[in-house]
């Protein structure tokens, strides 16, 4: 457990961008591999950019949110 | 010779070479230098293996595409971690890194543990030395081996330039310090650390991307519109968090004004 977390916050140490990059990538999985999703191939970088700054977005509101 | 991989590599390793010089020149002032240096270099021969097992391993047997997306989402989550600390810094919300105050804080620990300057090998001063030098060294094996292991399918001297920029830092961040003899507050370290995160975060979208299969228009030269795209999304965050930040304190001046005499009239029933 203390291994798993030291790799955590070594890599990481945020929640948010944890969740948030997995679920990029799970997103990112279905669009490339269920055939009907297959016509947002072509914008899978777009949305992987889209998604990354909506995470950064998220992680600095909590941010904000906790400093109230 | 890459010189984009070079060059990023170059910049993010001088970071964590930075950080980890300012811990062994305390452990050299504060306790000895024998102690400091003894637990650097063996630092330094742990990371050395470690370069040379998993960067073989991971170029051997790992399929590119495959490798590029792991490679990908791990240089995301560095760099958006690294991106986050640096847009807090510059918008006020959290303290700006300061070596100088990291140098003074960590001689107070050494002090209050009662250790002295004495010429033996201090255990205590070993480990300090090595686990920081470890620590931050193995962010820079990190870098050398993502970095450079991704190019390598296609240009096959990827991880060469990745270490070579991962060592001219190295250097130049040993000879400034041994130079100004002092923390290396002179460093923007805040500045770097914002460009290396958008570094990481660009390199890290691009390669993940690729690894799905996706081809970039204009190829690698997307890499720069990638960048400006977070560049002005980052400092579009900043001036939210500098504006907000602006709004809560108005917010908490207003909530403390005394309540004045035609308000408390009013109030009364």
């Amino acid at each position: 457990m203390k291994a798993i977390k030291a790799i955590y916050n070594f890599i990481v140490g945020d929640m948010i961008i944890l969740i948030g990059v997995i679920g990029a990538l799970i997103i990112l999985a279905l669009i490339n591999t269920v055939s009907t999703l297959a016509p947002l191939h072509v914008a899978t970088g777009y949305v992987l950019i889209a998604v990354v700054i909506g995470v950064l977005t998220a992680t600095l509101y909590r941010e904000v949110k906790g400093k109230r | 010779m890459q010189w984009a991989i070079a060059s990023a590599s170059f910049l993010a390793s001088a970071v964590e070479f930075v950080e980890a010089f300012t811990i062994v020149l305390v452990v050299g002032i504060t306790i000895n230098w024998r102690s400091s240096l003894l637990g650097a270099f063996a630092a330094a021969a742990t990371l050395a293996v470690i370069i040379a097992t998993l960067g073989v391993a991971l170029v051997k047997w790992v399929p590119i595409n495959d490798f590029r997306l792991v490679v990908g989402i791990i240089l995301i989550l560095f760099g958006l971690k690294w991106l986050k600390k640096a847009i807090l810094r510059y918008s006020g919300l959290k303290a700006l890194h300061d070596e100088e105050a990291i140098f003074e804080e960590t001689m107070a620990e050494i002090r209050a543990r009662g250790e002295t300057i004495a010429p033996r090998f201090q255990p205590f001063g070993v480990a300090l030395a090595y686990k920081s030098v470890l620590l931050e060294g193995l962010e820079v094996a990190f870098i050398v081996i993502t970095f450079g292991s991704s190019l390598t399918g296609t240009s096959g001297n990827g991880i060469a330039s990745a270490a070579i920029g991962a060592t001219l830092a190295g250097i130049l961040v040993i000879i400034a310090g041994a130079i100004i003899r002092a923390p290396l507050t002179k460093v923007p370290e805040n500045t770097l650390k914002f460009i290396v995160g958008i570094m990481l975060t660009s390199f890290g979208t691009f390669w993940a991307a690729e690894g799905f299969g996706f081809e970039w228009p204009l190829s690698d030269a997307f890499i720069l519109i990638i960048i400006v795209i977070y560049l002005l999304a980052s400092y579009g965050l900043v001036t939210w968090l500098k504006w907000n930040k602006q709004r809560n304190q108005a917010m908490a001046i207003t909530d403390n004004a005394p309540i004045s005499a035609v308000e408390q009239e009013e109030a009364r029933p």
